[in-house]
């Protein structure tokens, strides 16, 4: 070291000006920054959420894919029980995975964008690969792909991959049609490509031969009013030169035009081809066979379960081993044994079967994804059972109350709505959530002071009031009245509580609805806020050669309302075809501002509008237009009641725009939850930042920020509830305090929690469970830069000056986050032969002021917290302090015990005295366990197991000891004060000065 | 003075590591140099590292042992009881029953999966080549806001419940300072398999002229983790062979009255 230190001297000589320009670069980085910040995911996962794609591992049974719709790629190791997520950096939608059947553990791909085309599909963003098994990706092209929907490695030749692109649903795309790549994924050629319109829905090779492939091609487009399935560019192609030429096989199929097609071959047998056809009659729609290579087709079956809804359920599956099993996705799923001829339902199971696979080695074990996540069946899919740990569910909107601990409510993509805790004894389990509501569920409030829960299902079909205590529902939507027109509801249909008056209500149809008796009765308080073009009213004739008005694609219809925080009379409303209406008298007048945004898309889908807690006049707007193939981000605020409204938007912010939120304290900290992820500015929006703290690249619809407890809690559409707890910090990080050494954040006064449970973890073993969030106090600080090098040590003190605690501090660049129980340490204990488990009971300091000493290097910085008791359990002073005296005399008493026992073995193992060493064997039996062991042998408890266990007792009641405390600690005293007089007369026989023995204090900290 | 060193290291290193491309193996060399050199490193006979896991509060004394050779052992203090966790003896890996307070061996294949370990002290880099390993720089990477340099470690493939698995693991190099601050590697078996274990390392400090991490906080990425702070670090322990040897136990006499009859 002695050289280089000299080295180092010159340098630093020579380069004096690299130390200045670092101190000027001092822009804040506020990605870097998050620190210990982190999401903390709650699920659920009872409901779990649409699969995509399932994919087996080709030689380890152990091994299964699945990929989520908006949920990202999750793995299983022990065949399909639980499931962990592998792909939280990139884009959530997932159309395809594929595992290089030759290097099955290494090489993975994943296409990006789910292709079961429902109007609230997400989107992707191209291909991805992993050569070391899914820990790191590389995307590799297709980046404005949108959707693949198949990829196939060549089993003989892993250079060799062909993808399936099935494209953009909202617009023309030319990243379409069927791609090949010879070197591995670095080139791609397109080797079938039909027009802009049309895209590869399928696509299967030839097991046996890899240049016989077959391609679906179809020809689609959803708008946001409309969905044409069908075409005449629809088709299905074979090649048999890997792809050089194509033709049409559509010997035996259907006259006129086509729609989705699904083809499979038959893994046994690759002359049996399977297709699934959507034409133009009913008769001829369904599944077709072929016994030569598609050469020739013959219609089979045209069931329901067959033809139900193609462009959702056009997945055939062919058992590995027998070609005349097959099963076919639908509505319930549906397996044919007899080559297709006739199929019964799979077993109950959530509805809506998307993909199905087959174990490697046992047809008789079964994977299943669908609306509702993965199932197993161990019976050839008549049993099905549900894996519990796939928390992919989709919200679409949350809110909170104000409960201790709060609760979070939200309807999801086909499941429902519910309501369930922030936190749970033992972490927040399945059986902790609570339906609320059917159908697809949206919105959910909770009545701000009643026990009253309002949802509702799609389209506002119902508008449930739900009383919880007296379990009574109640169906409130509001009902056209005489003269009025039909009223037009989106699939996602808006509702708000005031926030001014409990038993208010808004819903927004065409019209702007308010209820001031809690939807009992019903006011229209505007005229039609949309633009009510009819041409985009004409759901009746929606789906092409499927008819689907499901009501999903209803339009013209309100889809955001914002009611001013400070004012009731101020109301904003945002309508799905691009008008930003507002009144600033309860409704009699509205005007609508739409024209006063710059460069915004004409009709572009206006997703959130926040209506400012600062200011009266301020508001946000986030416009989506990805049904019109626009993906760009457009966030806009306006100062002057929508006069002028000026972009927020930067270049930093990827995916289009779902929600925004405004933080209650710093007007300039702001929350975007945008297609992949979520985005947190601290300057009002001149800079954003990806949060990507345990936070995976995920859709997120909805944003809510709790007020008492600052966590933000954001419904993601694809990993259900996440919440990043207390976001306060970010409210104070501004370029000063990113000059400080060390920054302490603001630390509100902890009330130190009393509350606990029973957390009965049985039948929770393969569940998701969600995460708590710490109840300690936390302590908090800032960091310009990481500590690596060097002693750093962090220490807390009581108003006196006593050290309490020695914690580990935090070391990182940015937000360190050190959690302290408010506990002592545990009592040192006296040794026996097992151990004492009253003795782990660490005792509560008292409420007060406490101090934070951190070290770092020569620095020492400090700063002031306050601790207050639970004011729930109804103790008063008195009680506080006599609990805390009674604790600590049991603490103390356990410790002098403990070095007694420490003093007594010292002189046992030193003296040749055998009457001495005898007198203090007998001494000891009854001081500590001198046998037996930590289970059931345990032996007879001695003074050490009774003080430590009303020590135990005492200190881990929330309550003030009871007389019968009183009374046992008498007793014990007593003991052990005679122990102290018996021992210190053996003492006195023993010759000290030898021994050297340890004084209290060193004993206590050695 | 020693953190005015530090000072001038890391700008001396952050000064130079810009004027050109860098290699794993120009990372791995660097980092051996600025924590002592290789050759102080190759010629490490062992350590002795006493610690303390903070548990919730409770700080759980560890004397933990790692010998040349593979022999370990992790000694827990609890109560004045010391419990031995984690034994190898090069053969036999064991540790003691908290229940029974015996020691009991671990199952064969974790066994298995320790010996391939025995030639990875002080460091699996340390000679890489020669044991076959495979090391590559992936690129930098930013993470917990500090740039680090990220290399990937193949080791031998270990044997996971009767299935060969590869052993990979992830090192973040600071490219200030060029020390690992975190390693990542999959979690192979019981609860968590599958899901990324994390190491984050600091506190770095000198020992007799080498440089160790005297805080790491180990967990399950994202979830958070506890803390191992180390308070001394023993260089080249004497060390009792019988201590890493597990204790047979004793046939237990038969009673009297069996033998009677």
């Amino acid at each position: 070291m002695k050289k280089l230190d000299q080295i180092l001297i010159g340098i630093f000589f020579i380069f004096p000006f690299l130390i200045n320009a670092q101190d000027q670069n001092k822009q804040i980085e506020l990605k870097n920054m998050f620190g210990d910040l982190k999401a903390r995911h709650i699920g659920p996962a009872l409901m779990s959420g649409r699969i995509n794609d399932l994919e087996a591992h080709p030689v380890n049974p152990r091994i299964i894919y699945a990929g989520a719709a908006g949920g990202g790629v999750w793995k299983s190791n022990d065949a399909g029980t639980t499931f962990n997520p592998i792909f939280d950096k990139n884009c959530q939608s997932i159309g395809a995975i594929e595992i290089d059947p030759n290097h099955p553990d290494q090489v993975l791909y994943v296409g990006t964008g789910e292709t079961w085309t429902r109007n609230s599909v997400s989107i992707g963003n191209g291909l991805y690969k992993s050569t070391d098994g899914g820990v790191n990706w590389n995307k590799i092209g297709f980046e404005k792909s949108e959707r693949i929907a198949s990829i196939i490695v060549n089993p003989k030749n892993s250079d060799e991959i062909y993808v399936g692109v099935l494209g953009a649903l909202w617009s023309d795309c030319e990243e379409r049609g069927v791609f090949k790549s010879s070197d591995g994924g670095k080139t791609w050629s397109k080797i079938l490509y039909v027009n802009p319109k049309t895209g590869c829905a399928d696509l299967a090779m030839d097991p046996k031969n890899p240049n016989v492939l077959y391609a679906s091609m179809w020809e689609f487009r959803r708008t946001g009013w409309s969905f044409e399935s069908g075409g005449k560019n629809s088709a299905l192609y074979k090649s048999v030169d890997g792809g050089k030429t194509w033709n049409k096989i559509h010997n035996g199929f259907p006259e006129g035009i086509l729609g989705r097609l699904g083809i499979a071959i038959a893994p046994s047998n690759p002359n049996i081809l399977y297709t699934v056809i959507e034409a133009e009659e009913d008769t001829k729609k369904g599944l077709y066979r072929s016994d030569d290579a598609g050469e020739h087709w013959k219609q089979l079956n045209n069931d329901f379960g067959i033809t139900v809804r193609p462009f959702y359920f056009s997945r055939i599956v062919v058992d590995p081993k027998n070609p005349d099993v097959i099963v076919k996705g639908g509505l319930s799923g549906s397996i044919s044994r007899d080559g297709g001829k006739t199929f019964k339902d799979l077993g109950n199971m959530h509805s809506d079967i998307h993909d199905i696979i087959f174990d490697i080695n046992d047809s008789d074990r079964m994977y299943v994804g669908t609306d509702g996540g993965v199932y197993r069946s161990w019976n050839g899919g008549t049993t099905m059972e549900i894996v519990e740990n796939l928390p992919v569910s989709q919200f679409y909107q949350v809110s909170v109350d104000d409960k201790v601990p709060y609760n979070v409510y939200g309807g999801l993509q086909d499941n429902g709505s519910w309501y369930g805790p922030s936190s749970a004894t033992g972490g927040i389990k399945a059986r902790d959530w609570n339906s609320i509501g059917g159908g697809d569920g949206f919105r959910v409030y909770k009545h701000p002071e009643k026990n009253i829960i309002y949802s509702e299902m799609q389209g506002a079909e119902n508008i449930w009031r739900y009383d919880v205590e007296k379990k009574l529902i109640k169906t409130i939507q509001p009902l056209p009245k005489k003269g009025d027109p039909k009223l037009r509801f989106n699939w996602n249909a808006p509702i708000i509580v005031s926030k001014h008056h409990s038993d208010r209500v808004y819903v927004g149809s065409q019209f702007l609805h308010r209820s001031d008796d809690m939807g009992d009765s019903w006011k229209v308080i505007s005229p039609d806020l949309t633009t009510n073009d009819k041409s985009k009213q004409l759901q009746e004739n929606s789906g092409g050669l499927s008819k689907d008005n499901s009501g999903a694609e209803n339009h013209t219809t309100i889809f955001t309302i914002a009611e001013s925080p400070l004012d009731d009379q101020i109301i904003w409303v945002g309508t799905d075809d691009g008008n930003v209406q507002i009144t600033t008298n309860g409704g009699k007048k509205w005007n609508n501002t739409i024209q006063n945004i710059k460069d915004l898309p004409k009709n572009t889908w206006v997703y959130h509008i926040e209506a400012s807690s600062h200011d009266k006049a301020t508001a946000y707007a986030v416009f989506d237009g990805h049904t019109q193939g626009d993906m760009n981000p457009h966030v806009y605020k306006t100062t002057d009641y929508g006069k002028t409204w000026k972009s927020i938007t930067t270049g930093q912010i990827k995916g289009f725009v779902r929600n925004i939120q405004e933080d209650y304290v710093n007007p300039d900290l702001l929350f975007l939850g945008t297609e992949f992820g979520l985005y947190i500015t601290i300057d009002g929006g001149k800079n954003w930042s990806k949060f990507t703290k345990n936070m995976p690249s995920v859709a997120v619809h909805y944003i809510e920020l709790q007020k008492r407890t600052n966590d933000l809690v954001l419904a993601t559409h694809g990993r259900g509830i996440i919440i990043i707890d207390d976001i306060s910090p970010l409210r104070e990080i501004t370029p000063e305090v990113m000059t400080q050494k060390i920054h302490f954040f603001k630390t509100e006064p902890k009330i130190m929690k009393d509350q606990s449970g029973f957390s009965g973890n049985f039948g929770s073993e393969t569940q998701f469970v969600g995460e708590n969030p710490s109840s300690d106090l936390q302590i908090k600080y800032l960091l310009p830069k990481r500590h690596t090098f060097g002693k750093m040590s962090l220490d807390i003190f009581d108003q006196e000056g006593n050290k309490v605690m020695s914690l580990p501090p935090g070391k990182l660049k940015g937000i360190n986050i050190v959690n302290w129980s408010y506990r002592l340490k545990p009592p040192k204990v006296a040794k026996g032969k097992t151990f004492s488990f009253g003795g782990f009971t660490a005792p509560r300091v008292k409420a007060g002021t406490y101090k934070v000493v951190i070290k770092k290097g020569k620095d020492t910085f400090e700063h002031e917290f306050v601790l207050k008791y639970d004011s729930r359990t109804g103790l008063s002073e008195a009680d506080r302090v006599l609990k805390y005296n009674t604790t600590m005399k049991l603490y103390n008493m356990t410790q002098d015990l403990a070095y007694q026992v420490y003093q007594l073995d010292e002189i046992q193992k030193n003296t040749s005295d055998e009457k001495l060493s005898s007198d203090l064997e007998s001494l000891k039996k009854s001081l500590v366990i001198t046998t037996g062991d930590n289970y059931v042998g345990t032996a007879e408890p001695q003074l050490r197991e009774k003080m430590a266990d009303l020590y135990s007792k005492v200190a881990g009641s929330y309550d003030k000891p009871t007389q019968e405390d009183l009374d046992n600690l008498k007793v014990i005293e007593e003991r052990f004060k005679k122990a102290e007089k018996d021992f210190d007369k053996l003492k006195k026989k023993a010759n000290l000065d030898v021994l050297k023995l340890k004084t209290f204090e060193e004993f206590i900290n050695g | 003075m020693k953190n005015f060193k530090l000072f001038l290291l890391t700008l001396l290193i952050s000064f130079s590591y810009t004027l050109k491309a860098q290699t794993a193996d120009e990372i791995l060399n660097n980092y051996f140099e600025n924590t002592g050199g290789k050759a102080s490193w190759t010629n490490l006979t062992g350590l002795k590292m006493f610690a303390k896991v903070n548990q919730s509060g409770m700080d759980i004394p560890l004397e933990i042992t790692q010998l040349k050779d593979g022999r370990q052992m992790t000694v827990v203090k609890f109560q004045g009881q010391e419990i031995k966790q984690g034994v190898f003896d090069g053969e036999t890996l064991w540790g003691v029953n908290f229940m029974t307070q015996k020691a009991e061996k671990n199952d064969k294949e974790a066994t298995d999966n320790m010996k391939l370990e025995k030639n990875d002290f002080p460091s699996p880099f340390i000679n890489y080549k020669q044991k076959n390993y495979t090391v590559e720089l992936m690129g930098k990477e930013t993470v917990d806001g500090t740039e680090t340099f990220k290399i990937k470690l193949v080791k031998e493939p270990v044997t996971i419940d009767g299935k060969k698995e590869e052993s990979v693991s992830y090192y973040y190099f600071d490219t200030d300072n060029f020390v690992p601050i975190v390693v990542e590697s999959e979690v192979k078996s019981g609860q968590f398999k599958g899901l990324t274990s994390e190491v984050k390392m600091s506190d770095y400090q000198e020992v007799d002229g080498l440089y160790f991490p005297f805080s790491m906080t180990q967990g399950i990425k994202g979830k958070g983790g506890g803390t191992i702070t180390i308070d001394k670090i023993e260089l080249n322990p004497k060390v009792d062979a019988s201590e890493f040897k597990f204790p047979e136990e004793k046939e237990v006499a038969k009673p009297a009255e069996q033998e009677k009859k």
